[in-house]
């Protein structure tokens, strides 16, 4: 290897290794490429204002006299912004050190030297099929108002209005729909170019030679036929004998059934594609959520659980592998996907991370093993997620243990402390019920305290829940997890407490406000 | 024969929870099953076998039943309430706790008589989601009612009123007094008025009102001492 390949190879090992080159790139991926990435809307909005920026003013020019200064902003900045964004576009298209690590890895492993001409080869080959795909085509040709002087490649600001292609998704939906059926749509294109070719033919043979008839040339034969086949009939021109007639009427049959079958490819391609439209606007509505509480099966406790998470605003996503269960919980306003919940695969597609944007999943299925092999998958993908797991069957408590699960619901078990509690304390138990039912108006809550709460209110005196009608039941101490009931008035508060209060759901919202803004 | 009893309809894992929780309460404790009986049932509690066309009077010679308390924790829906309006046809003012699926069930128990109704869907996805929302809350709460703790929320009948003679409850330091927080009171029409609210600021206390106070055992002790409660 000469020193001149070396340094290639050493330099391409360095932006290899290199973060804050690797940082860049990634950056500029994301903003031109990552759909899920948050500020890309940003860079989509402003280049479509460019865009509608630079068609307009063509349009007011074409009667108008445009301002030097808008001229020059239309020609010259807009055209080097699309400029800059093709070179960054080609950039990120292909890696070139990537290529060269490649080679380098595969000629020391054969042992044979540095093949730099293929390594030019290759990434030639990249950056070309790059370039000459469709959309970089239209980028491209987007450039050219810079040599505005040109009167004919003005035009080419027309083409700007196909980068609207990459920057709204609903156009990139519609063109995937329409790719899904192009082999429909080619053989469709093939059958109406053959009328169209044998219908002019036949018109100008029939109509060509007779005086009365407008149509004179190849080309009006053929403007005939694509007026007739596309049932728009203008009417200017039009076959006068009776011969060019019947050609007519075989053309208006045959463009009743082109238009017939072309109206129902798009509604089928539409109709085929609508779930995966639906699923994938889901994930990404999901994907911008975050506390998410993931629902695993959608049975009866799920469905109560979910529409009081529902009532409070929190963010719910159900999963469940029963088409008619999601059907349900769509009904009910949540967020569902047609998922199995013990897939890993579900959670892949789903795109979201777990440690970070899930609150906790709660495995809700009314059956153990579903149970046990969904809590089995989740904690395979993730070690830190909160999982709730109902227990249906007190046999497999164990199990459920085992396979990860933080909290067990064991609706049997509650059934008991209720009855235990009921027999006891009856008159105790119907008013903590009452206390704790949703439909009165007093409610327990727990309060945390800030930092800005902490820094302005130093012990329990300051507190006047009093005043504001809230009883203090007690405190939870956050750094020796303790509660502390009915504490004494000189208990410090420290940022991460909780206190426990109970009132009237005004009351309490008025104290919470007047402790974070004293 | 006095002796209390509790009557468990439903040899399932809901009726040995209920009769598991309930010992401490009841010296006699009998699961009725509406299937055969396996004799090598190791059941910790007197397993009898029992049909839904049963003459229920005959209970009268097994059991006292006016000390006594029934649930019905049958599987089946249906069955489970007519069994309810049978026992209650029976025993007009036995204590009934029948277990429903959902609201809707619950209903119909209450109908059926059941003097309370415990909805299983309903409770679960409750307690789910206090644990959710209010973890904490619903750790002490829970460790106050139904664990081994000192600390517990009672209910305390008000035999007289002269301890508070002229003075509104809200404007009681219960908690200095005391060492208790007042929750709520318990009017004779069974109606439940928060310590704050507006009605409770403006009510005086009377003879009959149920307090329902949490507290530690001995402060809880000392109160209902100190102000002659039951």
């Amino acid at each position: 290897m000469n020193s001149f390949t070396r340094y290639i190879v050493d330099f391409a090992y360095f932006l290899k290794t290199s973060n804050r080159y690797q940082k860049r790139r990634r950056f500029f991926f994301n903003v031109l490429e990552n759909d899920e990435y948050y500020y890309k809307k940003y860079f989509d909005i402003f280049m479509m204002l460019l865009i509608f920026s630079s068609v307009s003013t063509l349009i007011y020019g074409v009667k108008n006299d445009v301002p030097e200064a808008l001229d020059a902003f239309n020609s010259y900045i807009i055209s080097f912004i699309f400029f800059v964004e093709y070179i960054f576009r080609l950039w990120i298209s292909s890696s070139v050190s990537k290529v060269i690590i490649h080679q380098d890895e595969y000629s020391d492993l054969l042992g044979r030297d540095f093949d730099m001409v293929f390594v030019i080869k290759r990434v030639f080959h990249d950056k070309l099929q790059y370039v000459l795909s469709p959309k970089a085509i239209i980028d491209f040709l987007a450039i050219m108002p810079f040599f505005h002087e040109l009167r004919l490649l003005r035009v080419f600001i027309l083409f700007r209005v196909f980068k609207l292609f990459r920057y709204t998704r609903s156009f990139q939906t519609f063109s995937s729909v329409l790719v899904s059926k192009r082999f429909e749509f080619f053989t469709l294109g093939m059958f109406a170019s053959i009328v169209i070719f044998v219908s002019s033919v036949l018109i100008y043979m029939m109509e060509a030679t007779n005086p009365a008839s407008p149509i004179d040339t190849l080309y009006e034969a053929f403007y005939w036929s694509i007026v007739t086949i596309s049932t728009v009939g203008y009417g200017d021109v039009v076959a006068v004998s009776p011969e060019g007639q019947f050609v007519a009427i075989l053309v208006i049959f045959s463009g009743i059934a082109v238009l017939a079958f072309t109206t129902s490819l798009f509604v089928s391609a539409f109709t085929e594609k609508i779930e995966d439209i639906k699923e994938s606007k889901t994930i990404q509505d999901i994907m911008k959520l975050n506390q998410i509480y993931l629902i695993c099966g959608y049975e009866n406790i799920a469905k109560e659980v979910a529409k009081k998470l529902l009532r409070d605003n929190l963010n719910v996503v159900v999963i469940d592998s029963l088409p008619e269960r999601i059907e349900n919980a769509k009904r009910d306003s949540l967020n569902a996907l047609h998922y199995n919940p013990g897939s890993m695969e579900s959670y892949k597609k789903l795109n979201i991370n777990l440690s970070t944007q899930v609150k906790a999943i709660l495995c809700l299925q009314e059956d153990d093993v579903a149970n046990v092999y969904t809590a089995l998958t989740v904690r395979s993908i993730d070690k830190d997620v909160k999982i709730m797991s109902l227990l249906m069957n007190k046999v497999h408590r164990n199990k459920l243990t085992n396979s990860g699960v933080n909290e067990i619901l064991y609706d049997k078990e509650f059934v008991g402390l209720i009855a235990r509690e009921y027999v006891g304390q009856p008159v105790a138990f119907e008013a903590i019920y009452t206390i704790r039912s949703e439909y009165t108006n007093i409610i327990m809550h727990e309060i945390v305290v800030t930092e800005r709460i902490s820094q302005t209110i130093s012990t329990l005196k300051e507190l006047q829940n009093v005043k504001y009608r809230v009883v203090l039941l007690g405190l939870y101490k956050k750094k020796n997890k303790r509660f502390f009931f009915n504490p004494i008035e000189s208990t410090l508060l420290e940022t991460g407490d909780y206190l426990l209060v109970i009132g009237n759901y005004m009351f309490i919202k008025e104290f919470a406000k007047f402790l974070s803004t004293k | 024969m006095n002796i209390s009893s509790a009557l468990v309809f439903g040899n399932n894992e809901y009726g040995q929870e209920i009769a598991k929780n309930v010992t401490h309460k009841y010296s006699s404790i009998t699961i009725f099953s509406l299937e055969d009986i396996d004799k090598d049932d190791n059941s910790a509690f007197k397993l009898e076998q029992f049909d839904l066309s049963e003459d229920w009077d005959e209970l009268n010679e097994q059991y006292d039943m006016d000390s006594s308390i029934i649930f019905c924790a049958i599987n089946e829906e249906a069955k489970n309430i007519f069994l309810t309006i049978s026992l209650r046809s029976s025993f007009k003012d036995i204590t009934i706790i029948a277990l429903a699926k959902n609201n809707e069930d619950a209903n119909k128990l209450k109908m059926a008589g059941a003097s309370k109704v415990i909805p299983i869907v309903e409770t679960t996805a409750n307690i789910i989601t206090d644990m959710l929302k209010k973890p904490i809350i619903t750790e002490v709460l829970h460790n106050i009612l139904y664990e081994e703790s000192r600390l517990k929320i009672i209910q305390v009948t008000l035999s007289s009123v002269d301890a508070f003679t002229g003075l509104y409850p809200a404007e009681i330091d219960w908690s200095k007094k005391y060492g208790v927080l007042v929750l709520t009171i318990v009017h004779e029409d069974d109606s439940h008025e928060f310590i704050y609210s507006s009605k409770t600021k403006h009510n005086y206390l009377k003879s009959g009102d149920v307090l329902i106070v949490a507290g530690y055992e001995e402060d809880l002790q000392n109160f209902k001492h100190s102000i002659g409660g039951e």
